[in-house]
C-alpha cells in the first residue's frame, strides 16, 4: 500500500531524495515482511509452511532492527548492539510462540523467554533494579501463578493411540488475518515515534547528564554514612563530615560534589566526588519511589490490597459452591430445607 | 539514507543511544506481537498472558525513555507497572477459574452469551 502513495513523487525527484522524503518507507516494508510471515505462521497449515512463515519473519524483523538503527542514525555503536539485537530476537521468537504454540503451558514458557531477554535488555539500559526485579516478579511469580491455573484448568485430550494433542480452541487462531493486519498497522504507526528519537535524544541531552549528576548528587547527600564512605576514599584521614557556617556538609560544582570533612588532628578539608560513580541504581530507585513519588506508592498498596479482597472473595465463593454441590451429590437435602425428622409430611 | 539529510543533521550532532533504538523497536514488535495474541488466542488464560506481553513491552519503552532523558521516572514506574501485572493476574485468573468450573472450557467463545 505504501508503494502505491509513493510510486508518484510530486516533483521529479532522484531517487535518493524521495527516499529522504519518505524515510519510513524501508520500515513499513520491514513491518510488511514480518507480517507476512506471523500471519504464514498463524495459519493452520502444514509444518513445513509454517516454518518457511518463521524464517520470513525473523527476516522481516532484522531488516526493523536495521531499519530502527538507521532511522535513528544510532550506528552501530559498541560491542553490545550485537548482543541487545540477539535479546530482542529471543524475546521476539519468544511472544510469537506464545501467540502461536498450540499448548498453553508451552506458551506461558516461552512467555518466560521473553522476560527473560527482556530483563537483557534491561541490564544494558542501566536498569539493574528492575532487571532482577522483572525476573523475580514476573517470571518467579505472576508466570507461576498462570502457570498453575492453567494446569488446574487444563487437561490435554488424547486422542486414539494415547498422543497427548491440543484443544481446537488452542489450535484453530481467531481471525488471523484482520488481528495480524492491525496489530502491524499499529508497529508501522510506531515507526514515527523510533523516527523522533533523535530529536529527543537531541532534547534530552541539553538538560540530560548535568540533571543526571544532580539526580544523584542530591541522592547521596542524603546518605552522610555513604558520603562520608566516598570522601575516605578521596582522602583517608577522614573521620566525619563537617558543616560549615550554613550547615552544609556538601556542594555541588559543576558535574562533581564538593564534599568538607574533618581530619583526625581537627583539620577541615574539601575533597571531591563524583557522585555518577558513588551511588548504585538501587538506592537510586528507591530513594526516588519513596521521595519523589509517595502517594503513588501508597496507590500501589491499595491496589494490592484490593486484589487480595478481590482473590479471597472469588476463592470463598468457589469453595461454597463446592461445598453445596458435594451436599447435594450425597444425596442430602440443602442446608436451608433440612427439617427435623418429626416435622416431615405424613409421619 | 540520503547524504544531504545527514550533513545537515550532523551539525547538531546527538546520536541516538543504539541500545535506546533496539529496545524501542523492541518494544514496538513486542506490543504488536501481544495484541495479535490477544486477538486471535481463544483461550481465556492465555488472552491474559498476552495482555502481559503488552504490558512488557510498555515497561520497556518507559525504561527506554527514561534511559534517554537520565530520568528515574521511568524505572519507579514500571515497578508501578509490575504491582498492576500482578493484581491482574490475582484477580483475572480466579475468576477464570470461577468461569472454567462453570462449563468445564477454557475457551473464550462458550461465554457469547451473558445472560445467566
Amino acid at each position: 500500500m505504501e508503494n502505491t502513495t509513493h510510486a508518484f513523487p510530486p516533483r521529479a525527484m532522484p531517487s535518493s531524495e524521495a527516499l529522504a522524503s519518505a524515510p519510513l518507507l524501508p520500515w513499513y516494508v520491514a513491518v510488511a515482511i514480518a507480517a507476512a510471515g506471523l500471519m504464514t505462521v498463524l495459519k493452520a497449515g502444514r509444518d513445513s509452511v509454517r516454518r518457511g512463515g518463521a524464517v520470513v519473519a525473523l527476516g522481516g524483523f532484522g531488516l526493523l532492527m536495521v531499519q530502527a538503527l538507521k532511522l535513528t542514525r544510532a550506528g552501530s555503536g559498541d560491542l553490545t548492539t550485537p548482543f541487545l539485537v540477539a535479546f530482542a530476537a529471543i524475546g521476539t521468537i519468544g511472544a510469537v510462540r506464545v501467540i502461536t504454540h498450540p499448548r498453553p503451558v508451552f506458551a506461558a514458557l516461552y512467555f518466560i523467554l521473553t522476560v527473560l531477554a527482556a530483563a537483557a535488555i534491561f541490564l544494558v539500559l542501566a536498569a539493574e533494579f528492575l532487571a532482577f526485579a522483572l525476573i523475580i516478579v514476573y517470571a518467579g511469580a505472576i508466570l507461576i501463578t498462570y502457570m498453575f491455573v492453567l494446569m488446574l484448568a487444563h487437561q490435554s485430550p488424547e486422542d486414539e493411540i494415547g498422543r497427548i494433542g491440543a484443544e481446537d480452541y488452542d489450535r484453530v487462531p481467531r481471525e488471523p488475518m484482520v488481528a495480524v493486519l492491525l496489530g502491524f498497522f499499529l508497529v508501522a504507526a510506531l515507526g514515527s515515534v523510533i523516527e523522533r528519537v533523535p530529536t529527543l535524544t537531541r532534547e534530552a541531552a541539553a538538560i540530560g547528564p548535568r540533571e543526571a549528576a544532580f539526580e544523584r548528587a542530591e541522592a547521596l547527600q542524603r546518605m552522610p554514612q555513604q558520603l562520608l564512605a566516598q570522601a575516605r576514599l578521596q582522602d583517608a584521614e577522614a573521620v566525619a563530615l563537617a558543616a560549615d557556617d550554613r550547615g552544609r556538609v556538601s556542594f555541588m560544582q559543576g558535574e562533581t560534589l564538593q564534599v568538607r570533612i574533618r581530619t583526625n588532628a581537627g583539620e577541615i578539608r574539601v575533597v571531591t566526588v563524583d557522585p555518577a560513580a558513588s551511588v548504585d541504581n538501587v538506592q537510586l530507585v528507591g530513594l526516588d519511589l519513596v521521595a519523589r513519588y509517595p502517594a503513588s506508592l501508597e496507590l500501589a498498596g491499595v491496589i494490592l490490597l484490593m486484589a487480595m479482597f478481590g482473590a479471597v472473595v472469588l476463592a470463598r465463593r468457589q469453595i461454597e459452591l463446592g461445598e453445596d454441590e458435594r451436599r447435594k451429590a450425597a444425596g442430602m437435602a440443602g442446608m436451608v430445607l433440612d427439617l427435623p425428622e418429626n416435622e416431615r409430611g405424613g409421619a | 539514507m540520503n547524504t544531504a539529510v545527514e550533513m545537515a543533521t550532523a551539525t547538531a550532532t546527538a546520536t541516538a543511544s543504539p541500545a535506546v533504538t533496539v529496545a524501542l523497536a523492541f518494544s514496538a514488535v513486542l506490543f504488536g506481537i501481544g495484541l495479535v495474541g490477544f486477538l486471535v488466542r481463544r483461550n481465556m488464560i492465555l488472552m491474559f498472558l498476552c495482555t502481559e506481553l503488552m504490558l512488557q513491552a510498555a515497561a520497556i519503552a518507559f525504561i527506554a525513555f527514561g534511559r534517554m532523558r537520565m530520568d528515574l521516572g521511568g524505572q519507579v514506574f514500571v515497578i508501578f507497572i509490575l504491582t498492576v501485572a500482578a493484581a491482574e493476574a490475582a484477580l483475572a485468573l480466579g475468576l477464570v477459574v470461577l468461569l472454567y468450573r462453570r462449563r468445564e472450557t477454557l475457551s473464550a467463545e462458550s461465554w457469547q452469551e451473558l445472560h445467566e
